[in-house]
């Protein structure tokens, strides 16, 4: 039985929306005409563009005029015609080029001014510096080594997921907190939210789905919930952002001076540092690292429709080649057996935290912990939003090599490594919870003729609005969207 | 004449369908909220009643669930 059917009354999992570079680009329309005044922000741009649109920009950069749109065209054989379309399209949405007429009443693209001019700088050199890159003079006698870099990130990013899974119990353990900023920013992007009653915090269905992501992604999207949340602090959007590429361009392991910032600049750096996405000994000191988490953060590719990562192919196997860095430690570590218990080889408070999401722990071990999935340990966390779905996603993610080999020679073929038993239930548990549909709608009987009936009866099913009708007992449901529509309809057909 | 009712469209298998009759008719939620019953998968109901029948119909799954498994060795 289907069971979501955009009822109101109904509680609806929403989905968590992620968008990628160039939808986020997209969307900025009231200030994209600022962004491109930054170098930094052009080349990024210009980066996340299709192959052919960076061909076009690229011939288009240094000639001084608009460009017969012909002309563009004539540059792409006639085969990729798709391609170069959706190339031009994507310089418009971005509004890297616009459309301008020129004599002979051709039109042409033209190359937005400040694109063009900033790229160039970011390309050729000129311009003022990036305030960041006034290097350090003297080379620091404690510098950082990349593996300490990227043990700090993860140690700082960790903090902030295991404060999503474990706000309520982590509160008097011996664990770092995090800011209220960073609380607030999990809040704003409905990563969870605060219990009424109790004045604790959920996690939510979205919380979920972005504890599920990979690292790079989570830090993407959670820094564009900051970037939405930053004017409110009175930073400007534009600096932050041109900051936070200007970083995404650095060279890991090497340290750049902070000298030049901005007070507000300053601020926004040492919320970076709490995300971990630069490394600074002291709050005071003048130089900074930044970290795999902040050069990762413009080559963004992972949750983008199929479409665009052919276009990226490039950009997308570099993506896998650090991802399969980062993930190395993260490999595999939960069993769950065909009697519902689930065993997790891991001492990561965090992925033990996760787990307890959805299932009843029962012990502990240095290295590993042993739980249950009960009805009730999955009521809860369906309660909360998260779906069965995600679940068994998560489970399948994190599966132990050992259960994906077992499940890889078992006689008893399955599409999943889990015992099918368990996902079944799994399902069918979030099913019982679903076993009504509720559409909001308008009944309409006590028809005095069957020809009314059918008149209005065709008319809700020809604009799609109804929900169900007898033809005996004369009786329609329509959807209420649909209600005014046939209200006049029904007026208008009985005057006439 | 045409009659205009607001409210819930429901659908669900049979056996659901006859324990919310149930409920309508023993006035378990306090009072009657079924407006019409349309067929053995549909019935229209009351719109704000949902919230309250939703918990009920959970309660009622809670009752008659028993656990799979033992907890203990």
């Amino acid at each position: 039985m289907s069971s979501k059917k955009g009822s109101s009354a109904a509680s609806q999992v929403v989905h968590l929306e992620c968008k990628n570079l160039h939808s986020y680009l997209k969307s900025q329309t009231q200030i994209i005409s600022k962004l491109y005044e930054e170098p930094s922000i052009c080349l990024a741009a210009y980066r996340d563009l299709p192959e052919i649109a960076k061909q076009f920009v690229i011939r288009m950069l240094c000639v001084e005029q608009p460009v017969p749109q012909a002309v563009v065209q004539s540059w792409g054989s006639q085969v990729y015609a798709k391609e170069n379309l959706a190339a031009c399209e994507a310089l418009t949405e971005l509004r890297i080029w616009t459309e301008a007429s020129i004599s002979g009443g051709l039109t042409a693209w033209d190359l937005t001014p400040s694109f063009k001019r900033n790229l160039k700088i970011a390309w050729l050199g000129g311009g003022r510096s990036w305030s960041m890159f006034n290097s350090v003079e003297q080379n620091d006698a404690k510098s950082r080594d990349i593996s300490f870099l990227d043990n700090y990130a993860m140690s700082r990013w960790n903090c902030l997921l295991h404060y999503m899974v474990d706000s309520n119990a982590s509160k008097g353990s011996e664990m770092e907190g995090i800011s209220v900023d960073a609380v607030r920013i999990i809040l704003h992007a409905n990563l969870m939210n605060r219990n009424e009653q109790d004045g604790s915090y959920m996690l939510t269905s979205q919380g979920f789905q972005f504890l599920l992501m990979d690292t790079q992604s989570q830090v993407w999207h959670f820094m564009l919930q900051y970037l939405n949340t930053c004017e409110q602090r009175g930073l400007s959007l534009v600096d932050c952002l041109s900051m936070l590429f200007q970083l995404s361009f650095s060279t890991l392991g090497r340290d750049y001076s902070s000298e030049g910032l901005s007070e507000n600049m300053q601020t926004f750096l040492q919320h970076l540092r709490e995300f971990g996405l630069v490394y600074q000994r002291t709050r005071k000191e003048r130089r900074f690292f930044p970290t795999r988490l902040a050069l990762n953060f413009t080559t963004k590719n992972a949750i983008v429709p199929e479409n665009i990562i052919e276009n990226g192919n490039i950009n997308n196997n570099i993506n896998k080649l650090q991802q399969s860095d980062d993930t190395n430690y993260e490999k595999g570590y939960i069993i769950v057996e065909t009697n519902y218990r689930v065993y997790a080889y891991t001492d990561s408070k965090l992925q033990i935290s996760l787990l307890a999401l959805f299932t009843e722990l029962l012990y502990r071990f240095p290295n590993v912990t042993v739980g249950v999935i009960t009805r009730d340990s999955i009521r809860q966390a369906l309660r909360g939003g998260i779906t069965s779905r995600q679940i068994i996603s998560y489970l399948e993610q994190h599966a132990h090599p050992k259960m994906i080999a077992n499940a890889s020679t078992s006689s008893f073929k399955t599409t999943s490594f889990l015992p099918p038993t368990v996902i079944d239930q799994i399902k069918l548990w979030e099913n019982e919870r679903n076993r009504f549909s509720f559409i909001d709608g308008v009944v309409y009987n006590q028809f005095l003729s069957e020809a009314d009936f059918m008149t209005l009866r065709d008319y809700a099913q020809s604009i799609d609005v109804l929900l169900w009708q007898n033809e005996r007992t004369r009786t329609m449901v329509v959807k209420k969207t649909g209600h005014e529509d046939v209200k006049k309809f029904w007026k208008r057909y009985s005057k006439g | 004449m045409v009659n205009v009712l607001k409210g819930v469209l429901v659908e669900c298998d049979p056996a659901m369908k006859q324990f919310l009759l149930h409920l309508d008719e023993k006035l378990i939620l306090g009072r009657k909220f079924i407006l019409q019953e349309l067929d053995e998968k549909h019935l229209f109901i009351a719109s704000d009643i949902v919230e309250t029948l939703q918990a009920k119909i959970d309660d009622l799954m809670d009752r008659i669930s028993f656990p799979l498994h033992e907890k203990d060795n």
